[in-house]
């Protein structure tokens, strides 16, 4: 579901709690951690929208967090708290490209407020993204290719259910080919001469995905300037291709079940029923069972929408058709930068079969157009893979540097003296100032018992 | 569903039970369980803050839970007191987001207005205590401006939202009840 998620910073427990809890009662997803340092680790973990960041906290401070985090995670956005006192960092903070601050205690109208901003912008900017990937999509066409076992058994159940109009979930890793699925039933299925309409639930922001799909009449909200179609009237005698369905809001989902059990819909601000003429197949790469666990997906949609489901294979379970989506790859890319590469090297080949593969046929995709484009002879060798490690990258991996070594071990002394100074710094063979200004050089933190 | 699940309309201080009896009446009729009026706190001092001269409501929450009688499925406490929690300047309300307690204050929804006279702050409060019990039930506020479940940031807000669900809160709120009930 497209959830708003937050992460307060606080180290005031108090302050974390009411905020927190406030904010969830709005709808949020809210997670709370106690300093700059737990911050940091948490975003290593979880993907957030907004932080709400303490100015002043003990060990790394709010200012120090935003800088990391503006240069880092640049798509997060950050809201400075602050306390009377602190003004003057505030600005500085703005400077910094945070996108506001509150002065605590705050109005729940301005914090409200504030947030709705926050999402109104981002709205604006996915919006955008959203418009920019449509247009792509429009311009390009692929096709399925595979010889492996799993993608013989994905074919015969497209032939399965090609002449039936039963509801079909695809669920598979991100970039095993979903849409090309998809695609690929409709293609060879009654409605082939009907329209195929995807919908990017994911991509599509919330505040629009209601007008996206069903359509508005003329007046029906303040930039309704004509009556429009919406994709599910435009997907009529064809197919509607719900991608990423697993992040489609709850109350969409209320909308799309009353759909897909009515076979009727209205346009926003309409009257007139609309049948809805068309088969659906939706996708998803998360797993719904977790998300009807999490009370984030509808139970009734799911069994509606799983009538028929299949298994997108990953790259790595075949990867025997490596050599020939390359070999495909090689060839579109060329023809479209108009590039004189001709080959893959077999060392080359050889890195792209021993790869795992996380991102799957996209990334492949996207890794022979990168070495199209970097290769300066007419043969992709391995250096111009973006999946083989330079001898850099190794020796970083294998060699840690003195300074390294040094908090390492520190860190080492200090976990197993409990924090005891005295006898960490005699250990050490440093006196006990030379070990306080390590600790606060390296930002070590006591973890224990918090 | 259990007989024994009643809503709890607890008074503090110096209510008038006509308001106590009215949010117990809707109460009943809106979320489908019995509802009865009883007082359940003496006091709220303990959450009093004399720096902010406020009530801190997320300690009475934890107290009016705690001290809920036997077969209550949801308490809400209704006081006269300006309640605040600390990072926010105010709140006419909070509740246990899925739990078992909510509170809310009269004191600003009611400034300005004859209380025992004032059909529109009758409403209001209404509208707020069905809101704040909302939120035991699990439901976030809405973006429907009409909705009960709706966030008012001011009090004409308040007046102008209907004194129903909408039908995507309705649907949530049927869902919840049926996943608290079996």
């Amino acid at each position: 579901m497209e959830q708003t998620r937050i992460l307060v910073v606080d180290d005031e427990l108090i302050i974390r709690e009411s905020l927190a809890g406030w904010l969830k009662r709005d709808g949020y997803h809210v997670s709370s951690v106690s300093s700059g340092e737990k911050a940091l680790e948490t975003l290593k973990i979880n993907s957030f929208d907004i932080l709400l960041l303490d100015i002043q906290m003990d060990g790394i401070s709010g200012m120090d967090v935003l800088t990391h985090v503006k240069e880092n995670y640049p798509d997060i956005d950050v809201i400075m708290i602050t306390a009377f006192g602190s003004i003057p960092s505030a600005v500085q903070a703005m400077k910094s490209h945070a996108f506001d601050y509150l002065l605590k205690p705050f109005d729940p109208d301005e914090l409200g407020v504030l947030i709705q901003k926050l999402i109104d912008h981002r709205g604006r900017i996915k919006e955008n993204l959203f418009l920019k990937e449509e247009y792509e999509q429009k311009t390009r066409f692929e096709s399925m290719i595979g010889q492996s076992m799993p993608m013989q058994e994905i074919f015969n159940l497209i032939e399965d259910v090609k002449d039936t109009d039963t509801t079909v979930l695809i669920t598979g890793e991100t970039g095993t080919g979903k849409g090309l699925a998809a695609k690929a039933i409709h293609s060879n299925s009654r409605a082939a001469n009907g329209p195929f309409v995807s919908v990017n639930c994911g991509a599509i922001p919330k505040h629009i995905m209601e007008s996206e799909l069903f359509g508005h009449q003329k007046g029906a909200f303040t930039d309704a300037k004509e009556t429009r179609k919406g994709r599910l009237e435009v997907a009529s005698g064809g197919t509607l291709f719900l991608d990423e369905i697993g992040e489609i809001s709850m109350r969409m989902q209320i909308d799309l079940l009353q759909v897909l059990e009515d076979k009727i819909f209205y346009k926003v601000g309409g009257t007139q029923p609309i049948s809805a003429d068309f088969r659906v197949i939706a996708a998803t790469n998360a797993s719904l069972e977790q998300a009807i666990k999490n009370r984030t997906f509808r139970e009734d949609l799911y069994y509606r929408l799983n009538v028929i489901t299949f298994t997108m294979p990953t790259l790595r379970e075949r990867k025997e058709d490596i050599p020939l989506l390359a070999e495909h790859f090689l060839v579109k890319t060329t023809q479209e930068i108009n590039r004189g590469v001709e080959r893959i090297s077999r060392d080359a080949m050889d890195e792209l079969m021993l790869y795992e593969w996380p991102g799957n046929v996209r990334e492949l995709s996207n890794a022979i157009e990168r070495a199209v484009v970097v290769c300066k002879t007419g043969t992709i060798t391995p250096l111009d893979l973006p999946i083989v490690k330079t001898l850099e990258d190794e020796l970083k991996k294998k060699y840690f540097s003195l300074t390294d070594v040094e908090k390492h071990h520190i860190t080492k002394i200090l976990d197993e003296t409990s924090w005891n100074i005295t006898k960490s710094s005699a250990i050490l063979g440093i006196d006990r100032s030379t070990l306080y200004n390590k600790i606060k050089r390296y930002g070590l933190k006591d973890y224990r018992d918090k | 569903m259990n007989n024994m699940d009643t809503i709890i309309v607890s008074p503090i201080g110096d209510i008038p039970p006509w308001m106590s009896d009215t949010i117990a009446k809707d109460a009943g009729k809106f979320f489908g369980f019995n509802a009865r009026v009883e007082k359940v706190l003496d006091d709220i001092f303990f959450a009093y803050d004399a720096t902010r001269n406020q009530y801190h409501s997320t300690i009475i929450l934890e107290k009016l839970a705690k001290n809920a009688p036997d077969g209550c499925i949801k308490i809400i406490a209704v006081t006269k007191e300006d309640l605040f929690i600390p990072i926010l300047t105010h709140v006419y309300g909070e509740a246990q987001l899925g739990g078992k307690a909510c509170i809310i204050s009269i004191a600003r929804l009611v400034a300005g207005l004859e209380v025992e006279i004032a059909d529109k702050g009758c409403k209001r409060i209404v509208k707020e205590a069905i809101h704040e019990l909302g939120h035991t039930f699990d439901l976030r506020h809405c973006e429907d401006e009409m909705c009960i479940m709706h966030y008012c940031r001011r009090l004409d807000d308040v007046d102008r939202k209907s004194s129903q669900f909408c039908r995507y809160c309705n649907i949530f709120l049927a869902d919840n009840i049926r996943d608290l009930c079996g």
